[in-house]
């Protein structure tokens, strides 16, 4: 079997590799020169095995094959379980869209407030669109104050906090009408502890990989082609700065803010590394493997391009993906990894830019693409991230939960249509139904770039479903990279203090 | 002289040979006083009186991620004091750095614009209510202006600084370890010099025309007029400006926060900062938070002791009350 050289082995190699995981690398990449498809065959089951998306049923071709198969009437649905004379009030906070988003992801937000008074005309909603960065401060407030809404939709990640805590109620999916084979499974595995179920999944998705066709071909790179791994970007991004002086990789890493570790960690996972063992193929979130050497490896390849290729934005400290997001519809970025709904955001923002600006809007719109996002030495890695939607309990709402309104405002959010239409640009429905529904031929007709996200799917590697994973990906890996890039540490130094850190959270726990 | 001859005057000699009032007989004495202030005293109570035994009380303890109370002892100070991730005397030393900066320069800036303002001009009406204006900005609206214009990829600063051909790249600002601190100052300087302008007009009314006159016609030129007539009057208002000032830079929270979120790698990060870090994100840790919470208490108590006493000084009575 002859070895390929390629630049991940360099890279791994110029950080002293130990042999054995040298050799073992170097066998999986030899793997893939030879079998193009199933080189990543052995750490793909293990993905799927933690998603529960099976790889054959949700390809871009089969998911077109099945949309518009069925027909719902969600008002029927939904008075088969709550009837539609049913009084109550429920307060409901969730992170819905922002400034940022795109228009028809507001549209569908108000469209969907204003479907629940008519499906339940005596339930007063009272609903609360909170920020993403601000929420978890915001409910953990409210709860530990006895003022936590009734019902909560919140991002995969946070959910599993306020179960251990006892704040969540115990739901089944039955008394919403619902059934476990029309969830993916590594969904309903977000809002279970202790083999006990605390909520319902409302969507679901993997990212993708955004470039500028212009900006690659300035910088004569193939207009076309994505970079096929992570030390590909490293080089892309390095070659786009010198050639056109404009910012490589969308690199973020500022702390509290989700959007670092969803950018992270598909870097991190496809080198070998995880906070844990999340992407281990029998996890046990014992300990953590971020200062491994594939850990290591990914985290120099953010200094290298912040320190020693100044390729990527300077304020990527600081940033968030909606910054990001301007420097890109700006033509000021080359590519980074995004939502679908991006697209239609940029889109949009174009549409209303004037004078020179919108040409050049315009310009950057056209020259949008999508693709898989990069593969690293071990795997190709994506969050599989989403949303979830919970009941509090009464001690932390601070008084009874009206239990029909809630359920009714779940099964509102989790039944196909909802599911489907909350999701409708940068998502997947939850309900896999929804997948089936009229809809989704709708869906795939007006969002550009969908195939390539739903392609990630198989891909998707969840976070540790822990109590701790907030601290962890949204304070522990920033810092880390934080400490890395402004050479507070070294890089092996910000990675060995990180694992010291979360290995000191999953004893205290 | 007058002064003190009038107070002797009024206030009651002490009989030889008798006992000073004890407490009780004061408070009864002066009861009607303790009636008025008694709802306040309520209100303080209820507001500050009971989150300030519950924080006592929970810096005792840790809250697991399950949210039970463990005791603790005095581990959560011992851990404040000690370790090295909750960063406690780098954050003092940021802390310190930005209390002192902001209010030396927030200071001196104030009293400028103040002296300038003294005098009459056309136009002082405008120019005064145009320098109010950071001091009226909310925190919030102003962080975000802030944020923008210092952008260290996109802002307003740097980009028209390169294109005047200043510079040749964007200055990184914010997002520099070295210079996010003295940026930050600066703009709380330009946001809180305004506060310190309005005192130091009002006082510079209270400086008697008469003896400004008569350092005059006895040939003191400008800057002895001010040295031994303008500033000996403004001492007492200076003093209270800077303390306020002092004690509310010890506090800043909104600016920092939300322009850089203790960053880059907590080259920012403050103690309140921290106690909010600490309190609310990640996994909370409230036992940690309410002890560094405690120790900031402390510190503060010690400042609002020479505030008190910068407050009353030269009327014994308020003081003893």
């Amino acid at each position: 079997m002859t070895l390929r050289r390629t630049p991940e082995l360099d890279r791994l190699a110029r950080l002293h590799l130990s042999r054995r995981s040298l050799l073992a690398a170097s066998a999986g990449l030899a793997g893939a020169a030879m079998l193009p498809r199933g080189a990543f065959a052995l750490s793909q089951d293990a993905t799927n095995a933690k998603t529960g998306v099976d790889p054959n049923r949700f390809t871009p071709e089969t998911i077109r094959q099945l949309a518009g198969t069925i027909t719902v009437d969600t008002a029927a649905e939904l008075h088969a379980l709550v009837p539609a004379d049913t009084a109550g009030e429920v307060m409901y906070w969730n992170v819905g869209p922002t400034e940022a988003s795109s228009a028809v992801e507001k549209r569908f937000y108000d469209e969907f407030l204003a479907a629940f008074a008519t499906y339940y005309p005596n339930i007063e909603l009272q609903n609360q669109n909170l920020d993403y960065n601000g929420m978890l401060d915001t409910i953990r407030t409210a709860a530990e104050g006895r003022a936590a809404p009734a019902v909560a939709k919140m991002p995969i990640l946070w959910g599993v906090e306020f179960a251990a805590k006892g704040q969540l109620q115990e739901v089944t999916l039955e008394e919403f009408g619902l059934s476990r084979e029309l969830f993916w499974e590594g969904a309903l595995k977000s809002v279970t502890w202790e083999d006990k179920l605390y909520g319902i999944p409302t969507n679901n998705e993997t990212m993708a990989f955004i470039w500028n066709r212009a900006l690659f071909e300035q910088a004569g790179l193939p207009p076309d082609q994505p970079p096929a791994t992570w030390a590909d970007v490293v080089r892309y991004s390095k070659q786009i700065k010198d050639e056109t002086g404009k910012n490589g990789y969308g690199m973020v890493a500022k702390e509290n803010a989700g959007n670092t570790p969803f950018r992270y960690m598909p870097m991190l996972w496809a080198y070998g590394g995880s906070a844990l063992d999340e992407a281990e193929e029998n996890p046990t979130y014992q300990t953590s493997m971020i200062n491994t050497e594939g850990g290591i490896a990914a985290l120099q390849n953010f200094y290298d391009m912040y320190v020693t290729d100044r390729s990527v934005p300077t304020s990527a400290l600081t940033n968030t993906q909606v910054e990001n997001q301007d420097l890109f519809m700006a033509g000021e970025l080359a590519m980074m990894i995004a939502h679908p709904s991006e697209y239609a955001a940029i889109r949009d923002r174009a549409a209303k830019a004037t004078g020179q600006d919108k040409a050049r809007a315009e310009e950057i719109v056209a020259n949008m693409v999508y693709g898989l996002i990069p593969e690293g030495p071990v795997r190709r890695a994506v969050v599989f991230g989403g949303s979830n939607i919970h009941i509090m309990t009464e001690e932390v709402h601070g008084g009874p939960i009206d239990r029909d309104a809630a359920r009714a405002l779940i099964a509102a959010q989790t039944y196909p249509e909802w599911s489907l239409k909350n999701a409708w640009a940068g998502s997947n429905p939850a309900n896999l139904r929804g997948f089936e529904t009229e809809w989704m031929k709708q869906r795939l007709d007006e969002i550009r770039f969908l195939e390539n996200t739903t392609s990630m799917l198989p891909y998707g590697i969840p976070f540790p479903v822990v109590p701790q994973s907030t601290e962890i990906m949204n304070v522990i890996v920033p810092q880390m990279i934080q400490n890395a890039l402004t050479e507070t540490l070294s890089v092996e130094d910000a990675a060995n203090d990180a694992a010291e850190q979360i290995n000191a959270l999953a004893v205290r726990a | 002289m007058a002064l003190a001859d009038s107070r002797a005057l009024i206030a009651p000699k002490p009989r030889p040979g008798r006992r000073p009032p004890g407490l009780f007989a004061t408070i009864v004495r002066r009861r009607t006083d303790y009636l008025y202030v008694l709802p306040a005293i309520l209100v303080m109570l209820v507001v500050i009186g009971y989150p300030l035994v519950s924080t006592v009380f929970l810096s005792f303890f840790e809250i697991t991620s399950s949210g039970e109370r463990v005791a603790t002892g005095v581990d959560n100070y011992q851990r404040i004091l000690t370790d090295r991730r909750v960063n406690f005397w780098k954050i003092t030393g940021n802390t310190l750095y930005w209390t002192v900066g902001s209010t030396f320069f927030a200071t001196v800036l104030g009293f400028g614009a103040a002296l300038v303002l003294h005098r009459r001009f056309p136009g002082r009406g405008v120019v005064r209510a145009i320098l109010l204006i950071p001091w009226v900005i909310s925190h919030v609206a102003a962080a975000y202006v802030w944020r923008w214009i210092l952008h260290s990829d996109y802002g307003l600063l740097g980009g028209s600084l390169v294109a005047w051909g200043a510079l040749d790249q964007t200055p990184v600002l914010l997002d520099s370890k070295a210079n996010v601190m003295p940026t930050l100052i600066a703009v709380n300087v330009w946001k809180e010099f305004p506060f310190v302008m309005i005192m130091l007009t009002a006082g510079l009314q209270t400086v008697p025309e008469g003896l400004l006159r008569a350092a005059r016609i006895d040939g003191a030129n400008i800057w002895n007029q001010f040295r031994h007539v303008t500033l000996p009057h403004l001492k007492g208002v200076v003093l209270i400006t800077t303390l306020l000032l002092f004690v509310t830079n010890l506090n800043s929270f909104t600016l920092v926060w939300l322009m850089t979120g203790g960053g880059p790698a907590n080259a920012s990060a403050l103690w309140i900062t921290q106690i909010y870090k600490l309190a609310f994100v990640g996994s909370p840790q409230r036992g940690l938070a309410s002890a560094f919470s405690v120790i900031l208490f402390l510190i503060m108590l010690g400042l609002g002791y020479f505030y008190v006493r910068a407050l009353t000084r030269g009327n014994p009575d308020q003081g003893a009350a």
